[in-house]
C-alpha cells in the first residue's frame, strides 16, 4: 500500500465565540504516526474529527495526500477513525463488524470474507468471528475496532485515545500491537492522547498542543530534550520550574540566580537568552548531588523514594520550593538522609531549557 | 445492605401502586369475567354461552377483525410518520429539542375528546380540507372524509402519535453516538447508516411503540366513535351498545374480554417475534 501524507494549512475552529482549534498548520509525511498531544480540552479531538471531517473547520484546508476534502463528507474522504470506546456494531458479529465497510461498499461476499479473515488473522482474533462485542475483554474489542477500519484500506489512520479505556497492562500490549500494525502496513496515522509517555513511546513525531495551538512539533526527543515553550517543557516528562535571574557573564557563560537561592552555570540558554527574569526547566536527572564544596544550589533532602536502580529525592530549595531529582541509587546520593543540607549540581551535559516569565504560565 | 434486604424496600415502595391496581383495576376485571360467564341477563345461569355467541357470529368476528385491522393501520401509520420525527429530533441541536418536545407530547395534554372534534372539523362535508380542495378546484363537490376507515386510521395515528414517538426518541438517544460516526468513517452513506446500524438498534423503542399505539388504538372509543360515525362498527362501541343501549352485561363483558385477550395475543406475539431478532435486545 502506497502510504499518503496528511496536510493541515491554517485549521481554525470556532464553537460559539471560543476557538477550539486555532490555526494550525501540521505536515504529517506518508508513513508517519503522528501524535496529538495535550491536556483535556486542548482542542485535540477537535482536530482528529475535523481531519474526520466529523465537524466542518472554520477556516483552514485537510489536505489528504494531494487532494483538498474540505467538501467531501466523512464516508468519502478515507479516514479511518477508531473511537476510544471502540463503537463497535453491538447487533453484528465480529467478523460482519470487520466486513461492515466492505459490506457498505457493495464489495462481493467472497471477497468481503477473505478480507474479515485476512484481518481476524492481523488482530489475531480468528477464533472471535462469530462472537458478538459484548462478549469480548476491552483488548478484544480494540484489535476488533481497529481491524474494522483498516480492512476498508483508510488513507489515513486516526486513532482518539486508542488506549483509554484499557487498564496499565494491557494498554502496553496493544500500544506494542498497534505499532506494530502501523509499522507493517505503513499506514499514515494520527493518534490523539493526553498520556504523555504513550505518546513519547508509540509517535514518530508528536504535536505538543495547548489552547488550539500547536505549541511544539517534533520527535519525542526533541520535545522532551529541547522544549520550545513552558507549557511543553511542563506538560511533557516531569520537569521543576524554578524562576531566577539569566545573566550572561563573559567568563563562565550563562548563570541564572535562582530565587530560590544559589547560582547555576548552564551549557547554554536556550530557547531564551535574554539577560533578566527567566523560569528554568530543569528535568529531574538534569540535577545530581554535589560534594558541599562544588558550586551550585543548597537545598534540604526531605524525602527519599526508591524505583529500582533509581531514586526519586524530593527536596525544598532555600525559599521552600519543592525540587525533583532523579538519582541512582548508589553514589554521593546515598549518603544523605531525609533533613539533610545537600548541594546540588547540574549533571553533565545537562541542558536545562530558560524561558521567558513566570512558572505559572505552564 | 444485603440483596434480600434492599428487594424488601423495593417491595414496601411497590405497595401503594399495587394496592391500587387490585382495587381498580385487577378486581373489576375479575368482575368482568365473572359477569361475562353468565347465560342470561340476570346473572342466575353461569356458563360459556355468551362467548359461544360471539364467536359464533360472523358479524361479531367481523367486527373484531375490523378492530384489529383499524390498529394495525394506525400502528403502521404512526411508525411511517413517527420514526422520521423521532431520528429528526435526536439531531436538533438541544434549543429546538424543547420546542419539539413540546410539540411532540401536545396531542397528550390535550382531551381525546378536543382532538378528535378537531378532526371532525377538519374533515367535515365543510371542513378545512374539502374548503380548501374546492377553492383550488380540485374536487367539483365536498368528497366523503369523515365517517370512513381511513380518516379513524389518520385520526388515531395522530391523536396516538407520542406513544409513538417518546419510546423511539428514547431508543434513539440511548445509542452510543459514535456508532454513527463509526458507520460513516467506515464509508457507509447517511441512508445506508440509518439502515444499517441506526434502525436496527432502535428496534426495541419501534416495538414498544408500536405496541403501545396498537392497543391504544384498538380500544380508543371517542375517536373510533366520532370520526368512524355510526356505519362503521369497532369493539368498543360495540360493548357500549351492549352495555348500556341493550342492557345486555354479560354479553357486553364477554365482549370485552374478547378484546382484551386479542389484543394481549397480538402484543405477545409482536413482542416475542421482536425479541428473538438476535442482537438487538441487548443492544
Amino acid at each position: 500500500m502506497q502510504a499518503i501524507g496528511l496536510n493541515l494549512t491554517g485549521i481554525s475552529h470556532r464553537y460559539a465565540s471560543a476557538y477550539a482549534v486555532a490555526d494550525v498548520d501540521l505536515q504529517v509525511r506518508p508513513g508517519e504516526l503522528v501524535a496529538l498531544l495535550g491536556p483535556s480540552g486542548c482542542g485535540k479531538t477537535t482536530l482528529l474529527r475535523i481531519v474526520a471531517g466529523l465537524i466542518r473547520q472554520t477556516e483552514g484546508n485537510v489536505i489528504i495526500g494531494d487532494r483538498i476534502v474540505d467538501s467531501l463528507p466523512t464516508h468519502e474522504r478515507g479516514a479511518g477513525i477508531v473511537f476510544q470506546n471502540y463503537a463497535l456494531f453491538p447487533h453484528m458479529t465480529v467478523a460482519a463488524n470487520i466486513g461492515y465497510g466492505l459490506r457498505a461498499a457493495g464489495v462481493g461476499k467472497a471477497q468481503i470474507s477473505a478480507m474479515v479473515e485476512r484481518m481476524l488473522a492481523l488482530v489475531k482474533l480468528e477464533a472471535m468471528a462469530g462472537r458478538y462485542p459484548r462478549e469480548l475483554s476491552g483488548g478484544q474489542q480494540q484489535r476488533v475496532a481497529l481491524a474494522r477500519t483498516l480492512a476498508v484500506s483508510p488513507k489515513i489512520l486516526l486513532l482518539d485515545e486508542p488506549f483509554g479505556a484499557l487498564d496499565k497492562n494491557l494498554r502496553l500490549d496493544m500500544q506494542i500491537e498497534v505499532k506494530r500494525l502501523q509499522r507493517e502496513l505503513g499506514i499514515t496515522t494520527v493518534m490523539v492522547t493526553h498520556d504523555q509517555e504513550e505518546a513519547l513511546s508509540m509517535a514518530d513525531r508528536i504535536a505538543v498542543m495547548n489552547k488550539g495551538c500547536v505549541e511544539q512539533f517534533g520527535t519525542p526527543e526533541e520535545v522532551y530534550d529541547q522544549p520550545e515553550t513552558l507549557f511543553v517543557a511542563g506538560f511533557v516528562g516531569t520537569s521543576n520550574l524554578l524562576p531566577g535571574t539569566l545573566a550572561t557573564i563573559a567568563a563562565a557563560g550563562p548563570t541564572v540566580a535562582l530565587a530560590g537561592g544559589g547560582t547555576l552555570v548552564l551549557p547554554s540558554a536556550r530557547p531564551c537568552s535574554v539577560p533578566g527574569p527567566v523560569v528554568l526547566s530543569l528535568r529531574p536527572e538534569h540535577l545530581r548531588f554535589a560534594r558541599a564544596d562544588e558550586p551550585g544550589v543548597d537545598a534540604t533532602l526531605q524525602l527519599s523514594l526508591p524505583l529500582g536502580a533509581l531514586t526519586v529525592h524530593e527536596l525544598a530549595l532555600g525559599n521552600g520550593q519543592a525540587v525533583k531529582v532523579i538519582a541512582p541509587r548508589t553514589g554521593e546520593a546515598a549518603r544523605h538522609a531525609p533533613g539533610d543540607q545537600v548541594r546540588l549540581a547540574l549533571t553533565a551535559g545537562a541542558a536545562p531549557a530558560v524561558f521567558l516569565g513566570n512558572p505559572d504560565a505552564a | 445492605m444485603s440483596t434480600a434486604q434492599s428487594y424488601l424496600r423495593q417491595w414496601q415502595l411497590m405497595l401503594p401502586l399495587a394496592l391500587f391496581f387490585c382495587v381498580f383495576i385487577f378486581l373489576p376485571l375479575l368482575l368482568l369475567a365473572y359477569i361475562s360467564l353468565h347465560n342470561d341477563m340476570e346473572f342466575k345461569q353461569a356458563g360459556i354461552a355468551q362467548y359461544i355467541k360471539f364467536l359464533g357470529d360472523s358479524f361479531n368476528l367481523g367486527v373484531l377483525g375490523q378492530t384489529l385491522w383499524l390498529a394495525t393501520k394506525t400502528m403502521l401509520l404512526a411508525l411511517l410518520l413517527g420514526y422520521p420525527l423521532a431520528y429528526f429530533f435526536t439531531l436538533a441541536p438541544p434549543r429546538w429539542q424543547r420546542v419539539l418536545i413540546l410539540i411532540i407530547v401536545l396531542p397528550l395534554l390535550t382531551s381525546a375528546v378536543v382532538r378528535t372534534f378537531a378532526w371532525v372539523v377538519i374533515l367535515g362535508r365543510q371542513g378545512i380540507v374539502n374548503s380548501v380542495l374546492l377553492n383550488l378546484a380540485w374536487i367539483e363537490a365536498p368528497i366523503k372524509l369523515l365517517y370512513t376507515p381511513g380518516a379513524v386510521v389518520v385520526a388515531l395515528a395522530q391523536i396516538e402519535m407520542p406513544l409513538m414517538v417518546l419510546p423511539i426518541i428514547n431508543a434513539l438517544s440511548k445509542q452510543n453516538p459514535y456508532l454513527r460516526e463509526a458507520s460513516l468513517s467506515l464509508g457507509a452513506g447517511r441512508w445506508r447508516t440509518l439502515f444499517l446500524v441506526t434502525l436496527p438498534l432502535s428496534l426495541p423503542g419501534v416495538l414498544a411503540g408500536a405496541l403501545l399505539v396498537f392497543a391504544a388504538a384498538a380500544s380508543a372509543f371517542v375517536t373510533q366513535t366520532l370520526v368512524g360515525g355510526g356505519q362503521l362498527m369497532f369493539m368498543p362501541f360495540y360493548i357500549y351498545q351492549q352495555a348500556i343501549q341493550s342492557n345486555n352485561y354479560p354479553f357486553a363483558a364477554a365482549i370485552a374480554m374478547v378484546l382484551l385477550v386479542a389484543v394481549l395475543v397480538v402484543v405477545t406475539l409482536v413482542n416475542f417475534a421482536g425479541r428473538s431478532i438476535k442482537g438487538v435486545a441487548h443492544a
